[in-house]
């Protein structure tokens, strides 16, 4: 049985348009989506009208910070929203619904957007939709990849989850019981004190590239959870020894040649993208699925592509799906996507309940326009 | 409980119009500001285009901080009504601005 996608469709309309608003990290994102009427299927897919995204780059050695970035999404979400309209060439009275991320994120940069999504929805009298981030990333997965029911990674800077759905709930099946692993990269690229710009994970990627020599450092998956802060804790002070004061040299043992800092990323991803790799191998053997879709912005990190491909090669017809840096990475599009599903199920968001929340577990979210 | 709210600040902005003060109330009024209600208290009136808003508090501090935050949000409040108020029919245009992406 398939869902009724089309309850609520306007009359004489054959077609829904959602803008979507996030600003859930250090990613402002506005974008404009568009559904045709009917199941969404390879032959009519969401059709993406413009995605316009504005990042809060923080100095080097320093992260984003709630204040700065918030302030950030404040001086720019008018100028983005107003780019999103233009490059998708559509006016205010296209739009069915607004749809903005309601967590879980950093509290008042979510709430600097939500105030610009209630202003907008009041002018405009149009509805408004509040998103779960993650949900965002899953359903805007699936649309681009086509992969239907695949095993979520869930990579990013604030969340590490592995996720597959079972009857209307995204479930989480493991996740991090500390710091994300984008957290977990972001901070050591601060040790490092290398540039912020674009993205310090994918930095670290590009100087890992270039490492050669495994440093031994503690490998912890506690049954299908994770944990990392043992390990950045770890690496940290290998760091500190090498380019601090003391400034040790540390040699390979096999080799004998000195350890790099390339070095030092390229064992720190290669630790963790392995851990990544067992849940995820496990979580398939778990639900009895082939595929992998990998979301989140260190989703779009190659290493981990290439690891995640080696593990589903191996079993039946597997296949791994993921998609590049503009829906990888956090993006308006995707909350415009996901937003608009809840809304074709009849569902809005009234003023009082727009509240944002930095707290905001994926299987919360009624996955009502699912029904396998 | 007023007696425990000693701090007291009331800040009046003029809209154009009293359906602009409507909006700015309903787009601020929803997202609590402090947790604990015998810390601080806020209150919304609307008089014609006059939106009032009215702050109780234990400690200036905690006027300071949410009246600076409200501010803030009056701000984009401002932008968006500047921008797009009446604007539903516009075809907007792209403009020089460049964004980091």
């Amino acid at each position: 049985m398939t869902v009724d996608l089309d309850k609520y469709l306007k009359p004489g309309k054959d077609h829904y348009i959602a803008l979507g608003l996030e600003g859930s990290a250090n990613k402002l994102g506005v974008g404009v989506i568009r559904h045709n009427q009917g199941q969404l299927t390879s032959s009519n897919r969401a059709e993406v009208l413009s995605n316009i995204r504005d990042t809060y780059i923080a100095p080097p050695g320093e992260g984003f910070l709630p204040r700065d970035t918030a302030r950030h999404h404040r001086n720019w979400v008018v100028r983005v929203i107003k780019r999103a309209l233009a490059v998708a060439k559509i006016k205010g009275t296209d739009i069915d619904v607004i749809c903005f991320t309601q967590g879980p994120g950093m509290g008042s940069p979510l709430q600097s957007v939500v105030i610009a999504a209630r202003t907008l929805a009041q002018l405009w009298k149009i509805p408004l939709m509040g998103v779960n981030h993650c949900v965002g990333h899953i359903e805007m997965g699936r649309e681009i990849t086509g992969a239907d029911n695949p095993v979520v990674l869930y990579v990013s800077g604030g969340n590490t989850q592995v996720i597959a759905y079972s009857k209307q709930r995204y479930r989480i099946f493991g996740e991090t019981l500390d710091i994300a692993i984008g957290n977990c990269l972001d901070r050591f690229a601060r040790t490092l004190k290398i540039p912020n710009e674009p993205a310090p994970g994918y930095n670290i990627e590009q100087m890992a590239k270039k490492g050669k020599h495994l440093v031994n450092l503690p490998y912890t998956v506690k049954g299908m959870d994770l944990s990392m802060s043992g390990i950045l804790a770890n690496i940290d002070s290998i760091a500190k020894d090498m380019f601090g004061k003391q400034n040790k040299q540390l040699i390979d043992e096999e080799t004998g040649e000195p350890i790099t800092a390339e070095d030092l990323c390229f064992s720190l991803q290669e630790i963790l993208f392995s851990m990544l790799v067992e849940i995820t191998e496990r979580a398939l053997a778990h639900v009895n699925s082939n595929q992998v879709l990998i979301v989140g912005g260190v989703g779009s990190n190659q290493r981990l592509q290439e690891m995640m491909k080696l593990m589903i090669e191996d079993r039946k017809n597997g296949q791994i799906y993921a998609t590049d840096e503009r829906f990888c990475i956090d993006n308006g599009i995707m909350i415009a996507h996901a937003g608009l599903l809840s809304y074709r199920m009849g569902q809005v968001t009234d003023l009082d309940h727009t509240v944002c929340t930095q707290r905001f577990r994926t299987d919360e979210v009624f996955v009502e326009w699912r029904d396998d | 409980m007023t007696d425990k709210l000693p701090y007291k600040v009331t800040l009046s902005i003029p809209f154009e119009t009293h359906e602009q003060a409507t909006i700015a109330k309903n787009t601020l009024s929803p997202d609590p500001i402090v947790k604990s209600v015998d810390e601080f208290n806020i209150e919304y009136e609307i008089n014609d285009n006059i939106l009032q808003i009215l702050f109780s508090g234990a400690s200036n501090r905690i006027i300071r901080v949410t009246i600076s935050n409200t501010i803030d949000n009056l701000k984009t409040i401002l932008e968006c009504i500047d921008e797009f108020e009446g604007k539903q029919d516009h075809l907007f245009e792209i403009d020089g601005e460049k964004f980091t992406g």
